[in-house]
């Protein structure tokens, strides 16, 4: 019997890493779903039944430099203040020419102001595929008016003509989805998922409770977050943002249609698949998606204070001293 | 309409029976044992928030324009504050429009101010952890169940405390350190150093209603430790949830939206 379970765990390995070689393949014109290949995992279970994820994470891609550089559409050249930046210059430590990056990539999470998680255990294959994943050719299905606004705002972003073109994590706001690597802790209350950052101190719960969204009229940086399990799937439905949210340096903001489909796959004890579609109507003519990779943190790790408008004074450098009477 | 009044008392009395027949009829706390988690820990999961005028003032106090009146919520209304420091709490009173960090630039209220301040907190518990967060400002304390505080001489103080909790009996007992001396507990100008230790224990009387009980101690501030308590009521409306009020995007967007300054330049 053993001979024969061993067997089959040669065989999950073999479907694994063949799974993970398809995912090195670039531009292979379909979106690798990383959760089939770990169908057969069981993990362990909250008293209410959701596979239980509880614990400390960071997560790889989406936010920082994997997608900021294979986020190509932006202006790039002198005319751009953000070739300034240090990710674009050419000749800058860590400087990849665009667009030629492979489409998985480093599964080291970034964290957040070198805050490292200490990690429980390796990542489920040596690269995995994190930032765009769709469209392949990574080419954004931006409105053409929408495109020239944005990148008309982003002429305007350094130094900031006002507090609008201000990025928002310079102004301790909230970050939306998207920016930001962690620290993160899940907790699994019933019926619950509820995501706690270190980064700006803000938790997230997702509501498995069988609920409708909010009414229109309330917008949130988060959003509303209701969602349910399917298999090893945590599969979340994200409506009610206002227009703020921003994804990276170079799309500084996406619309308050923003409307998003994530979708966290358990592949074993110390990761989580993670893949977000993008539907934004305002601004683009169909969706697109990114993915990441949540990877588990020793346990004992804690969570620490953030505080962040606490100490910043970022607004009062770039603008000066607001007038004493303006409150 | 005898028959009416009758019928409907004898409904009352019949739910009331009912009611009570559901749910422990156990002393401490009522009801409760409705609501444990699997590991037998009472579940505090959910919306609470306290309904009374502490955020203005802790201690008893008449109305003032936009201020509403309330009875206080320090056990016997004194504060046991050293002499120098009920001086500096009467100067924090006067100064109070800018020299509460909250109030005038949304800095972290500390604790247990963030508690009472007029905006739901909510409370995720599992077996494996628990955590506070809170609408205003979305404030977060996560109360690690293991571990001790850091060190203060080697750990920078914080707004909100580090904060370790156990269970002692049914009361989920948190104990926090770890401050600055940055916070007001109210509007009020009633303040603290930082060696603050605060002692919170929530208690729930039943599904609906926490006990809140806290013990103040600063041997900096205080010539002893002190003690507060209050219930915190659950939103029972239905799908309640923790929205957003972003305190500093809100003060940020009126101060700075004639930016840039060049007048200041």
């Amino acid at each position: 019997m053993s001979e024969k379970h061993s067997s089959t765990i040669r065989m999950v390995w073999v479907v694994l890493i063949a799974a993970c070689l398809c995912l090195l393949i670039p531009a292979s014109g379909q979106t690798p779903v990383a959760g089939k290949a770990n169908s057969s995992w069981t993990p362990p279970r909250t008293p209410d039944g959701q596979p239980d994820i509880q614990g400390i994470y960071a997560r790889a891609g989406i936010w920082g430099l994997a997608v900021q550089q294979l986020e190509s559409n932006g202006p790039h050249g002198a005319g751009n203040p953000l070739d300034d930046t240090g990710y674009n210059r050419p000749g800058a430590p860590g400087h990849q020419k665009l667009p030629n990056r492979p489409s998985t990539d480093d599964v080291k999470p970034q964290g957040e102001n070198g805050r490292m998680v200490p990690l429980a255990g390796p990542p489920p294959a040596p690269t995995w595929r994190v930032g765009l994943v769709d469209p392949p050719n990574k080419a954004l299905p931006w409105k053409p008016e929408e495109d020239k606004k944005r990148r008309e705002f982003l002429l305007h972003t350094n130094p900031a003509a006002s507090l609008r073109y201000i990025e928002y994590d310079a102004r301790c706001a909230l970050p939306g989805l998207f920016l930001n690597g962690g620290p993160f802790q899940f907790i699994q209350p019933e019926k619950e998922v509820v995501i706690l950052s270190e980064y700006q101190h803000y938790t997230r719960t997702i509501h498995l409770d069988g609920r409708s969204h909010l009414g229109g009229g309330i917008r949130l940086f988060m959003g509303d977050s209701i969602g349910h399990w399917e298999g090893n799937t945590l599969i979340v439905d994200t409506t009610n943002f206002n227009e703020f949210t921003g994804f990276t340096r170079e799309i500084p903001y996406l619309s308050d249609a923003l409307h998003t489909i994530e979708r966290f796959t358990v592949i074993d004890d110390n990761n989580i698949d993670y893949e977000v579609t993008i539907d934004d109507p305002k601004l683009f003519t169909g969706t697109w998606k990114t993915a990441g990779l949540y990877r588990k943190g020793k346990e004992g790790f804690e969570i620490v204070e953030y505080a962040c408008a606490e100490g910043t004074r970022t607004l009062e450098n770039i603008f000066g001293q607001p007038p004493v009477s303006s409150k | 309409m005898k028959i009416v009044e009758f019928a409907a008392v004898a409904v009352i009395l019949s739910w009331l029976q009912a009611s009570a027949l559901a749910q422990a009829p156990t002393a401490t706390p009522t009801g409760a044992a409705a609501h444990r988690l699997a590991d037998g820990k009472p579940d505090l999961n959910g919306v609470w928030e306290a309904l009374n005028t502490a955020s203005w003032d802790i201690q008893d106090h008449g109305g003032q324009l936009g201020i509403p009146p309330g009875v206080g919520v320090v056990e016997g209304n004194e504060i046991p504050y050293q002499a120098w420091a009920l001086t500096k709490k009467k100067e924090n009173f006067a100064n109070r429009m800018t020299a509460d960090q909250t109030e005038a630039n949304c800095y972290l209220p500390g604790v247990p101010r963030i508690t009472y301040m007029p905006y739901p907190f909510q409370i995720s518990e599992s077996s494996k952890a628990i955590a506070f967060s809170y609408e205003f400002a979305h404030a977060l304390r996560v109360i690690h169940m293991e571990g001790q505080h850091p060190d203060p001489n080697g750990f920078l103080d914080t707004w909100m405390g580090d904060s370790r909790g156990h269970w002692e009996g049914d009361s989920l007992v948190v104990d926090s350190r770890n401050f600055n001396d940055q916070t007001w507990f109210d509007k009020a100008g009633n303040f603290h150093s930082e060696a603050l230790h605060v002692v919170e224990r929530y208690s729930l009387l039943d599904a609906d209603h926490l006990n809140y009980e806290v013990t103040v101690d600063d041997p900096k501030v205080f010539t002893r430790a002190w003690k507060m308590s209050m219930p915190l009521y659950r939103r029972i409306e239905k799908n309640a949830k923790l929205l957003e009020y972003e305190c500093v995007f809100y003060l940020q967007e009126e101060r700075y939206k004639n930016a840039p300054f060049t007048s200041s330049h």
